[in-house]
């Protein structure tokens, strides 16, 4: 967490007037932003941590599988092994209820959770950033329509929505991230819109507009560049919600249906076992799966710092 | 605050239309489409007459735009949320039990929310980097990252099985006051509801505390000698208390929901395992019952929130159109 504190003092510090102007000697190497905004990110010990991470946790869960297969599909090659074991040189984190290598089946899961929490993190951002950009530059009646669109969808509590779609529509893996990915975006398009609508409003756009750009060059060369920070750290929080929120349908039993788990599958079968002492069923997973979660947010908030163009040129 | 008052429940009835247009819409989406109840009540086997005949006597042929125009009288008029044909029985007899206890559920925990979230966050704010401000914000981080229900697991294991001193689950019964009459079961669900919302809240509410103490009307009050916690509560407070209604209030869906799943987790009957039956029970008209249910009280705290940051907010009480 030490970090963290150089970052918030930095950002303090930034809120007030700073006391010299910024002078470029003649020897200074002007650096390119990109590297610039690297340098930020790298800087920062715990990002870099998380993203460690995160690649090991996603490399295993799809790799290592396919050096070490473990059965996690078929229970009739389980049947009448000891289930419930404890871990052991054999089953590194025991086995579980039905009998499947644990371990295994952390990976086996976290294929599902990760893969569908990136896709519809990813529909989130697409649709989220169309819809924002488009209501903030169409203004006007459009855009209170359109907001007030956002505003409904965002006073159905997201659960009870996910539900409601869930049942109405079948819950396969595809469907359930069209489902998240599409239902997820209100919150983004709102952050978008309001970008879109500042940076739309800025001397540099309006300059441009003067000298006859039309709408699309000034979204594509001033408003999309300048708010590219929101639009990716939103993107992360978004991978992480999408997990969170796909382990809490896991939990209602409303998730990715048997013989394929997810995560929240795996931890609501193992909070059902956690009073007859079974931890291994249930800490590694939890410790795992508030990892992957916290890493992500985390690099959200890192790359937000490394698009602040204020702490740039430092 | 009159003219305010009155354009935010404008503003809101539009939603509502939202709202009530999208559940209205989502059952033509099913596999029969809206006679998807036909098939429920005849059985599987229906011949498609007997579908259309069932049809034509629920009203089901008429056109889109009628049908609205019925369900957005009957629900704002008669509060009449709709029927389910799995139960035989209407939405709200259904579930009007356990709307009281869901409400003093999601109330009780948003009170202590406030109560906990906005010293919390005055504190971080005016002891930023300190080892309790890195506390808090890393214990805000984990409970945050952590799904409801394991949160909430935990806690039932903690207090109710290793050291067993709390009951496990609620009174059941559907007594509205029960959570005043018999807190002792209530401590654990409120607790972990509680502690959900508080860290979602509290990255938010440090941040919005910061962002007046490093304003300069602050710099000015600290300049002709106010004292520490006298420019921390005259004047930082009192122009941060704006936005953090407005967090409030917005957490209100997130509140909803997690009332939800602590519900299933607490086996505390309610309108969350009203939804949770409800789906795994392909009882669709109850789920969007409750669905424009919850975002009905959704809409009604939002609007409480807007009334009271127009209360402590001059620039909007006299203006009225401000915002």
């Amino acid at each position: 967490m030490t970090d963290l504190t150089e970052r918030e003092r930095e950002r303090v510090a930034l809120l007030e007037p700073a006391d010299t102007p910024i002078t470029l000697n003649a020897d200074e190497q002007i650096v390119p932003m990109w590297k610039q905004r690297v340098r930020i990110f790298v800087h920062n010990k715990l990002a870099i941590a998380s993203v460690l991470f995160l690649l090991i946790t996603v490399g295993s869960c799809f790799l290592v599988p396919l050096f070490h297969p473990t059965n996690q599909t078929n229970q009739a090659l389980t049947f009448g092994l000891p289930w419930n074991q404890a871990p052991s040189w054999h089953h590194w984190l025991g086995t579980d209820s039905s009998g499947f290598d644990e371990l295994g089946r952390i990976f086996f899961g976290g294929e599902y959770s990760l893969t569908l929490g990136f896709f519809a993190g990813f529909i989130t951002i697409v649709v989220g950033t169309t819809y924002g950009m488009i209501s903030g530059f169409a203004g006007g009646v459009t855009d209170t329509i359109m907001m007030r669109i956002i505003d409904a969808f965002l006073s159905i509590p997201y659960l009870f929505l996910l539900i409601t779609l869930i049942s109405i529509f079948n819950r396969s893996t595809v469907f359930l991230i069209c489902i998240i990915g599409f239902t997820l975006w209100w919150g983004n398009a709102r952050i978008i819109r309001g970008d879109a609508l500042l940076i739309r409003n800025l001397e540099y756009s309006q300059a441009a507009t003067a000298m006859g750009a039309r709408k699309w060059h000034i979204i594509r060369h001033h408003v999309f560049p300048n708010s590219i920070s929101n639009i990716v750290t939103v993107a992360t929080f978004s991978i992480a919600d999408a997990i969170l929120f796909l382990s809490a349908l896991g939990f209602l039993g409303l998730g990715i249906q048997a013989p394929p788990t997810d995560w929240g599958t795996m931890l609501q079968a193992g909070t059902s076992q956690i009073q007859n002492g079974f931890w291994w069923e249930i800490y590694p997973l939890a410790l795992i799966f508030i990892l992957v979660v916290v890493s992500i947010n985390y690099i959200g908030d890192a790359l937000r710092d490394c698009f602040e163009v204020r702490l740039l040129e430092r | 605050m009159f003219a305010y008052v009155i354009r935010r429940i404008i503003q809101s009835f539009f939603v509502l239309m939202i709202v009530m247009l999208f559940t209205f819409s989502l059952p033509y989406f099913q596999t029969h489409g809206i006679v998807a109840p036909a098939y429920t009540v005849l059985g599987t086997k229906a011949t498609p007459y007997n579908v259309a005949v069932w049809a034509k006597q629920h009203g089901m042929d008429a056109t889109y735009f009628h049908r609205f125009w019925t369900y957005a009288t009957q629900v704002l008029f008669h509060f009449n949320l709709g029927r389910s044909y799995k139960e035989n029985s209407s939405v709200w007899g259904i579930i009007s039990l356990y709307v009281p206890r869901t409400i003093w559920l999601a109330a009780v925990s948003l009170i202590l929310t406030t109560i906990i979230a906005i010293p919390l966050g005055i504190y971080q704010a005016s002891r930023r980097n300190t080892v309790g401000d890195y506390t808090a914000t890393g214990v805000a981080f984990v409970l945050y990252a952590m799904p409801n229900f394991l949160l909430a697991m935990l806690l039932l294991d903690a207090f109710s099985f290793h050291w067993p001193h709390l009951p496990n689950s609620p009174p059941q019964g559907v007594q509205a006051w029960a959570i005043f009459t018999d807190p002792v079961g209530f401590i654990l669900p409120v607790a972990a509801l509680t502690m959900l919302s508080v860290a979602g809240l509290s990255r938010y509410m440090r941040g919005t505390v910061l962002e007046v103490l490093v304003q300069d009307y602050v710099r000015t009050a600290k300049a002709k000698g106010c004292s520490g916690s006298r420019t921390l509560f005259k004047h930082a407070f009192r122009n941060a208390l704006g936005p953090i209604i407005v967090l409030l209030g917005l957490s209100i869906p997130a509140l909803l929901g997690g009332a939800l799943i602590i519900e299933s987790v607490f086996n505390y009957e309610g309108l969350g395992i009203q939804t949770v039956f409800a789906a795994t029970n392909l009882d669709l008209p109850t789920v969007l019952g409750i669905t424009l249910l919850v975002a009905i009280l959704t809409l009604l705290g939002n609007l409480l929130a807007d009334v009271a940051l127009g209360l402590v907010n001059p620039r909007i009480r006299i203006e009225g159109n401000s915002r």
